[in-house]
């Protein structure tokens, strides 16, 4: 880890963190499991839910990314690791188009209000497509365009005030999931040296946007056909 | 009104003498001028029948599931029925005890609570609501009248009730009874209650703001060694041998297994945790039973023997009195 430019003090203050989070993992995938379990059972939820899926954190990965935010200047200990890493329970659900979150965002937050889940912070889009910008903000999520063109709404929440235990609720098209793993097999752990693969990425997100948007439009006709019959 | 500490009296072990001594020690407590309140929680009933003569228990069972019930399946039942919170009863009176009395259908009660402990996983407040459904009851029963002392007489298995119930308590304390099952069940009992304990911390870390959850800290007050077989004043050789694989069991098996979760939750090695002793008491058992009586008010002739039970039994009284009240035991979360 020479080339990191970590020091022994960093790598203990990363050691101790990442055994915090081992410590209390089974917190993480109990409360991930039981949002699975509102979720996948919720009468409005479950038309629209193509499937869900959930994972905790692997320590070693958890132990890269405190080394790339050490690198670039953040440093989290075992203290800030649950407030600053807010990913280590994740959960995804995945649906086919973007008109479905209209019915989709009030039923997840109709679940977690159900369950007395904790919104650690408003619900944020992150998205790059102007139509789809529009769409988000009608719906009173905040909006947050990435340099990276991804594209997927986030709720992150707590099992409640007492304990820092959250976890990541990503809800995204079957598309832009495509996108997503894409993306992640070539930049995780770590983003790839290819600068034509970097682009290639934004142009499939083009391709994958575009998909989305189409499908919007093919149910929009659809419905539109059966109104008249 | 301060609260009153609550004891169960465990061992998933069958026939080490669990109701019996629960009824001798609660006389031996309210001697000493303390107020208890039994309350049966083994289906089987046994305390309740040790206290009130058959038709008086038939009469409870008959009648306890409808209107105007007074068993702990009629406080239980609206949970069990989902339409509500636990039913207050009033306990009998019985000369200076109180009993909770028990019910058959508790076990019905007990499938729920398996269910609804996989529920207070999943932060379901049905589930959690349920857990606590029998430390509410008592709470509310404690509300009404002082007492210094809840036993639990729980049913020898590794059941969700007896979970409950340990999670509920203060202290537990394990009778033993000298032989060789007695010494081998010790090692389940501690890697059962290790078990109880983190589940219920991970319940108790996930759970909605402002729900009650299981206290989850039951002390081990000790043990006690029943039955053993005497010659004269000294301990038969066998039984003797026994004693001290129990003592050794005791400490690697519970002890230690408890210490690892939370060194405040049992006595380091150097202390033996035994809290008295209780021979084997033979035809006083038997009389002593029949006649709704501690060993020592029997009309057992042995009068010596009766003295013995008394003197043991008094000892062991003294022993729990001497335990730091409830509130000093309880502890802030580790986390």
């Amino acid at each position: 880890m020479a080339k990191s430019g970590l020091n022994q003090r960093d790598h203990r203050r990363i050691d101790t963190a990442v055994a915090k989070y081992c410590d209390q993992r089974h917190l993480f995938e109990s409360f991930a499991k039981s949002l699975s379990d509102y979720f996948s059972t919720d009468a409005t939820l479950k038309p629209f839910i193509h499937f869900i899926k959930y994972r905790t954190k692997e320590p070693d990965h958890l132990r890269d990314k405190l080394i790339r935010k050490t690198v670039d200047g953040d440093e989290i200990n075992a203290e800030n690791l649950f407030d600053k890493i807010t990913d280590l329970a994740g959960l995804r659900i995945i649906h086919l188009n973007t008109d479905q979150l209209r019915e989709m965002h009030p039923a997840v937050l109709g679940v977690l209000d159900e369950y007395k889940c904790v919104l650690v912070e408003p619900p944020t889009a992150n998205c790059w497509d102007n139509e789809f910008d529009a769409v988000f903000k009608s719906l009173e999520i905040e909006t947050k365009s990435r340099a990276s063109m991804y594209t997927t709404v986030h709720y992150v929440v707590r099992a409640n005030q007492r304990t820092p235990i959250s976890c990541e609720i990503q809800v995204r098209t079957l598309m832009d999931e495509v996108w997503g793993e894409v993306s992640h097999r070539v930049n995780y752990p770590h983003s790839s040296p290819s600068e034509s693969c970097q682009d290639q990425l934004k142009v499939l997100a083009r391709l994958t946007t575009g998909c989305t948007r189409l499908v919007d439009s093919i149910f929009r006709t659809h419905q539109e056909a059966l109104n008249r019959q | 009104m301060a609260k009153p500490i609550r004891i169960t009296i465990y061992n998933h072990k069958g026939g080490v003498g669990k109701t019996t001594l629960a009824i001798n020690i609660a006389a031996a407590l309210s001697e000493l001028g303390k107020s208890v309140l039994l309350v049966d929680t083994d289906p089987q009933c046994n305390l309740t029948s040790y206290l009130l003569s058959d038709d008086v228990v038939d009469n409870l069972l008959d009648h306890s599931d409808g209107p105007g019930g007074q068993t702990i399946w009629t406080a239980v039942k609206p949970v069990f029925d989902r339409v509500g919170d636990v039913q207050f009863v009033a306990p009998k009176h019985i000369g200076d005890l109180a009993l909770l009395p028990g019910d058959i259908r508790l076990s019905e009660f007990e499938e729920f609570l398996a269910e609804a402990w996989t529920d207070s996983f999943r932060r379901r407040l049905g589930g959690l609501r349920a857990s606590t459904a029998i430390r509410d009851l008592v709470s509310q029963i404690s509300s009404q009248r002082q007492f210094d002392y809840v036993f639990y007489d729980a049913g020898p298995n590794i059941g969700p009730l007896n979970r409950v119930l340990v999670l509920d308590s203060d202290y537990f304390i394990v009778p033993v009874a000298c032989d060789l099952f007695s010494v081998r069940a010790l090692s389940t009992l501690g890697e059962t209650l290790k078990r109880w304990l983190l589940d219920a911390q991970t319940i108790a870390s996930l759970a909605p703001d402002a729900t009650s959850c299981l206290p989850a800290a039951p002390r081990f007050l000790g043990y006690i060694p029943q039955r053993f077989k005497t010659y004269g004043q000294t301990m038969s050789q066998e039984s003797s041998q026994y004693l001290r694989q129990v003592k050794k069991r005791v400490y690697e098996n519970i002890s230690a297994v408890l210490r690892s979760i939370d060194p405040g939750l049992a006595p380091e090695a150097s202390v033996d945790p035994v809290i008295g002793q209780v021979k084997d008491f033979a035809s006083l058992v038997q009389i002593s039973q029949r006649e709704g009586v501690p060993l020592w008010k029997c009309s057992s002739t042995y009068q010596d023997q009766k003295d013995a039970a008394h003197v043991a039994f008094r000892q062991i009284a003294q022993h729990i009195s001497n335990a730091p009240s409830a509130s000093a035991t309880r502890r802030s979360p580790r986390r």
